[in-house]
């Protein structure tokens, strides 16, 4: 049986605002990633993905504020370590983050191998700037980016250049699990295909040992991603395998993310392209019951009244709906 | 390199150019002015002469030293060809004295009031508003609203005030002069007491109104710079927050380093206010009395200090800024 990288056991997360009221971005999460397994996260812009990676980390600034749960990385349980030790021997070392906005992840007017040496040094003390120099030569190489980028300001590098150095700067110290968050969402076609090829190459080259990649384009995670996870106001909606949710998904909502997209990618021309009317709910009233009742085509009245589980089927397949799966695909038979 | 060499070329030009016109500006504009100031030097000397030839032929003499019976044009080539030779000639608001000497004597009155003050206030303003950022609640909210208070006084009301309270009311202070009416200037402790204890009301009136403006920028950099999203990267990456916050504060100060390098630049314009309503014998102040005593030779020559001071600052920020913020190195390129 394959190691379990990651594992979240009913993570909750909020916000506090400035008027002390209290947004629940990250509601219940449970997942699992394994050894040399990649997850994706998909969900409508709001729906809570960006929090949920930083959440992983298990290092929260205000506004944002662990409420309960577990966060297990290679068997070790990090919800009750100390900030700093968390900030130490877990981030950037044991799980990393590309964020959204990766183009301004850089301090403009840092040298890239100044940050890498801070970045060395923030782990490991006793390792000299040759040193570093060496090991950021040659990761660079491996991934094909120019040494001399090492030697360059942030602004001197293309969008897509400065993506993918901050994605080499990611795994610098190798770690188990690498979050991209929307990596490719800001650039154009050709780079974002590149970067998505450079992820997958990091985990073909062991630089990594596991990657959750999160987008709010869930059909550019099939080919991309073993399994799957559709996020709608904090909550998990439907996991299951890249193929299963993408193909096959049982949930009104990852249905309605399928078809509100246009993909020419094969396979998929015959999906019917219908956009999900509406919008997330304002998580800060929640409504009650079904998150989604509001959007959902095939809502009943039952839906609104009663909070619902999120059911789990055999094969770490799961999906959150009143309705039986026998049901749902009834009624998407009838259109 | 080559743009950079483009990028300092043309910068240079336009230093020169500025230079030039400013020059040209400094020299007619006082002459432009109505009045005679040879006759009142004339009138000055000839009191209780009664000849009128005698008069005459003093004011011949005067005008043919100042060179004022001269064409317009011509006056400026003696100009120019005596100030590339170090020469400014003669104050005629104070006569016998020569326009170097006189602003030899103010110069340094002006650079050790004004220097240290700017230096203060600007290191004493951006503390604070980086604190303010940093520590927001309730340092932040008392901090700001005083700064922007006090920022927003005129200069000369802050030294006026000062003036009020501190000189006229409570008497710690003297009101007037770089030091004691009665002192002759040398090296004992009474004169240097008395030098520090003139200096106390310009001092701190001219640091009070620069401390709220650099707070309040220094604040708002600090805050936007905070919230950049390298910040963000670089705690999930790990490092610690006393790094990320060096890297937050230099990336504020950088712009706040071209407003200290301006006020420098400014010192001898900014040192006006204080300086005339202080009496303080600087640059400012003899400038003053060159306007009021019509002395041209003495007002170019002050306009001509002021004007490459501010050239030299705008000039070497931009230079060294295009060194030191690879923002602005990379902006050039396009
Ligand atoms: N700093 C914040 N303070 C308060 N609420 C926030 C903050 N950041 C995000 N949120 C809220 O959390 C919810 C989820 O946001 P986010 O995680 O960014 O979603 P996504 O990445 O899926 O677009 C949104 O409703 C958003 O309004
Ligand atoms: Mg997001």
């Amino acid at each position: 049986m394959a190691k379990v990288m990651l594992e979240v056991k009913e993570l909750t997360t909020k916000y506090i605002t400035r008027f002390q009221e209290n947004i629940y971005a990250v509601d219940h999460v449970s997942l699992k990633v394994e050894e040399g397994k990649s997850l994706g996260i998909a969900g409508e812009s709001g729906c809570g993905k960006s929090t949920l990676a930083l959440s992983l980390m298990g290092y929260y600034f205000p506004p944002l504020h662990y409420t309960s749960g577990e966060i297990i990385i290679d068997g070790r349980n990090i919800s009750g370590m100390e900030p700093d030790d968390v900030r130490k021997s877990i981030l950037g070392k044991e799980i990393a983050y590309i964020p959204q906005s990766a183009m301004n992840a850089l301090n403009p007017t840092q040298k890239i191998i100044h940050f890498i040496e801070d970045v060395i040094h923030a782990h490991e003390s006793h390792v000299t700037k040759k040193e570093i120099y060496e090991r950021a030569r040659k990761l660079f190489e491996i991934l094909g980016l120019p040494e001399s980028t090492l030697q360059k300001y942030p602004v001197e590098l293309s969008g897509g250049m400065k993506q993918r150095t901050v994605i080499a700067i990611s795994v610098l110290l190798s770690p188990k699990v690498l979050i991209a968050d929307e990596p490719s969402s800001a650039l154009d076609v050709t780079t974002q295909k590149m970067v998505i090829k450079m992820l997958r190459d990091l985990m073909e080259k062991k630089l990594i040992k596991s990657m959750i990649f999160i987008t709010h384009e869930l059909p550019l995670l099939y080919n991309v991603t073993d399994d799957i996870m559709v996020m709608y106001a904090g909550q998990i909606v439907e996991k299951g395998t890249a193929e299963q949710v993408v193909f096959d998904s049982i949930h009104p909502y990852a249905r309605g993310l399928m078809g509100s997209i246009i993909v020419p990618e094969q396979g998929l021309r015959d999906v019917k392209l219908t956009a999900i009317p509406g919008v997330p709910p304002n998580l800060k009233n929640p409504p009650a019951g079904c998150q989604f009742a509001e959007r959902c085509q095939y809502v009943r009245p039952e839906c609104k009244a009663m909070s619902v589980n999120l059911r789990e089927l055999k094969g770490g397949r799961a999906y959150r709906c009143i309705l039986s799966e026998e049901e749902l695909r009834e009624a998407y038979q009838n259109g | 390199m080559e743009r950079y060499r483009k990028y300092f070329l043309n910068k240079l030009s336009w230093f020169l150019i500025t230079f030039v016109c400013a020059f040209i500006l400094n020299f007619i504009l006082p002459r432009l002015m109505p009045g005679d100031p040879v006759a009142a030097i004339v009138s000055r000397m000839a009191q209780g002469m009664s000849n009128a030839t005698g008069v005459q032929a003093i004011y011949q003499q005067y005008t043919e030293l100042f060179g004022t019976n001269k064409p317009l044009l011509q006056q400026f080539f003696i100009y120019v060809n005596n100030v590339l030779h170090g020469n400014f000639g003669f104050s005629l608001s104070q006569y016998t004295r020569t326009v170097a000497d006189v602003l030899g004597a103010s110069i340094w009155w002006t650079i050790c009031l004004q220097f240290p003050a700017i230096i203060v206030g600007w290191l004493i303003g951006n503390t604070l508003g980086a604190l303010a950022a940093y520590r927001k609640g309730g340092f932040d909210k008392i901090i700001m609203p005083i700064s922007i208070f006090v920022s927003n006084f005129p200069a000369f009301g802050m030294a006026i005030i000062l003036l009020v309270i501190f000189g006229v009311g409570l008497k710690w202070f003297p009101t007037s002069g770089g030091y004691g009416f009665d002192l002759i200037p040398n090296f004992s402790w009474k004169f240097i007491w008395s030098v520090i204890v003139h200096y106390q009301l310009p001092f701190w009136s001219i640091v009070l109104i620069s401390i709220g403006g650099q707070a309040i920028g220094m604040r708002s950099m600090s805050i936007y710079e905070l919230n950049a999203d390298y910040v963000k990267y670089a705690r999930f990456m790990g490092i610690k927050d006393r790094k990320i916050i060096g890297y937050v504060f230099r990336n504020a100060m950088l712009p706040q380093i071209t407003g200290l390098a301006l006020s420098i630049g400014t010192m001898v314009g900014g040192a006006l206010v204080a300086e005339i309503i202080f009496s303080y014998p600087g640059l400012g102040f003899t400038l003053l009395n060159g306007v009021m005593g019509q002395d041209y030779p003495l007002i170019s020559a002050s306009t001509l200090i002021i004007t490459v001071m501010v050239l030299s600052a705008n000039f070497i920020i931009e230079i060294l800024y295009g060194i030191i913020d690879p923002r602005i190195k990379a902006a050039q390129a396009d």
